[in-house]
């Protein structure tokens, strides 16, 4: 089967380099890097090399950076953690995009909260109002649509110094802004293992542990060390091989969104120009996202959906309902760097075969 | 005025089902669509640009469709 899906119902193939380490790390970092153990220190250095590999990939000081293992538990720490005492409360209301992550808006349901609604081509709307006294949740892009937001003009048009950036979904592939107290990454974004994230915590001031502990000076969450360090390596291959596999997915993208074009009924979400270039959602009108799935499946290609037919409850993806892309017959592709141009190809057939099919 | 009745179809056959009605009506004519399908408000919006058509929502689960 050829994975040309992303985190949404898989995870992401492990870069090689990590592969080839994770049976080291596991090795090597099995001891308590905090105890004062041989195995301990020995263990605690590996880390910190870790750390530091990391801090120079994401261009971030070292001891900015604490992982943890879990994506709900990044937003949770990221997004309350920039609230007063460590917790949002309503005289620190929570701004946030219509097109974020269900994580952000389960935190929101449980505050004072504005979205921020997107236009068609999934940009978020900026607010006529500042809300100096907010926290701003803002995704850097979007892991359905690739679309990447204009995340300088969000942050001045809200006018909050406490801004939280989600840049699970865009990883090193985009530029984004430096105007942030907290950020989240997520592993699977440079092809390290899944639940090994990074928080990214640039002053310390605005940020308290939100979390119930006892020791402010020592963090009570962390990731697998094993997994962290795989993590690490895949990060660092991933930085040297990152151009390539953007000018790489950007020309497979085009070529998706050409041969797209011309069926009829088909509603693409983003422009090419301002989305992450492996990504890709469309949706064809009058086919059933199941049955198109399962027709590509049968062709050897795994692909994933934001269709109400393909969810667990139903419903339909809110990003797609939020930009007002068509959400029914939808697809979402993800390229990624060991993509063929005659996968591509064979994919293109696929797909443009199963859609007439299921509109006959 | 066309009535369709796609309360208990899911998604996307409330769609194809007003594609099928909408093409026997003059330009300027309307049905109604009732539909519990949660995905069908959204997907209205959509197919209204896609098509260029227009609807409004009546009220819960019942739209009002007009032909272009």
């Amino acid at each position: 089967m050829v994975r040309v899906t992303g985190n949404f119902q898989s995870e992401s193939p492990l870069h090689p380099k990590a592969f080839e380490v994770l049976h080291a790390a596991f090795d090597n970092g099995w001891a308590n890097p905090g105890k004062l153990s041989q195995s301990g220190s020995k263990a605690n250095k590996v880390k910190n090399e870790a750390l530091e590999s990391i801090s120079v990939a994401l261009k971030v000081p070292v001891d900015s950076i604490f992982a943890f293992s879990s994506m709900s538990l990044g937003f949770y720490l990221g997004i309350h953690g920039l609230g007063i005492q460590g917790l949002l409360k309503d005289s620190a209301p929570l701004v946030h995009g219509a097109t974020d992550r269900k994580d952000v808006f389960a935190i929101a349901s449980r505050v004072s909260h504005q979205v921020l609604p997107c236009a068609l081509d999934g940009k978020l709307i900026s607010p006529t109002q500042q809300s100096p006294n907010s926290v701003l949740a803002l995704s850097v892009a979007n892991a359905e649509t690739g679309v990447i937001q204009e995340c300088d003009d969000i942050i001045q048009s809200v006018g909050t110094d406490r801004i939280f950036l989600d840049a699970t979904a865009s990883g090193i592939r985009a530029q984004s802004t430096n105007k942030y107290s907290t950020a989240i990454f997520d592993s699977r974004s440079w092809y390290g293992p899944s639940e090994v994230g990074l928080l990214v915590v640039k002053n310390k001031s605005q940020w308290s542990n939100p979390l119930p502990h006892l020791n402010a000076a020592h963090p009570n969450f962390d990731a697998s060390l094993p997994l962290l360090l795989a993590s690490a390596v895949a990060l660092e291959n991933f930085s040297s091989e990152v151009v390539e596999a953007n000018q790489r997915a950007r020309n497979f993208n085009s070529q998706l969104r050409e041969a797209f074009a011309q069926i009829p009924d088909v509603d693409i979400a983003g422009s090419l120009d301002s989305s992450l270039a492996h990504l890709l959602s469309a949706s064809f009108m009058n086919c059933n996202g199941e049955e198109l799935l399962r027709g590509i499946a049968n062709d050897g290609f795994s692909v994933d959906s934001g269709s109400a037919c393909t969810a667990d409850n139903l419903e339909p993806s809110h990003v797609l309902a939020a930009m007002g892309v068509l959400t029914h017959g939808n697809i979402r592709i993800t390229i990624h760097p060991d993509t063929t141009q005659a996968e591509i190809d064979s994919l293109i057939s696929s797909i443009k075969k199963n859609v007439e099919r299921l509109r006959s | 005025m066309i009535e369709i009745d796609a309360r208990g179809l899911r998604c996307p056959q409330p769609i194809i089902e007003l594609g099928k009605k909408i093409i026997d009506l003059k330009s300027g004519e309307e049905l109604v669509l009732h539909s519990d399908d949660p995905a069908t408000e959204p997907d209205l919006s959509a197919w209204a640009r896609m098509t260029g058509n227009k609807f409004s929502k009546l009220e819960n689960e019942k739209f009002l469709i007009t032909k272009i």
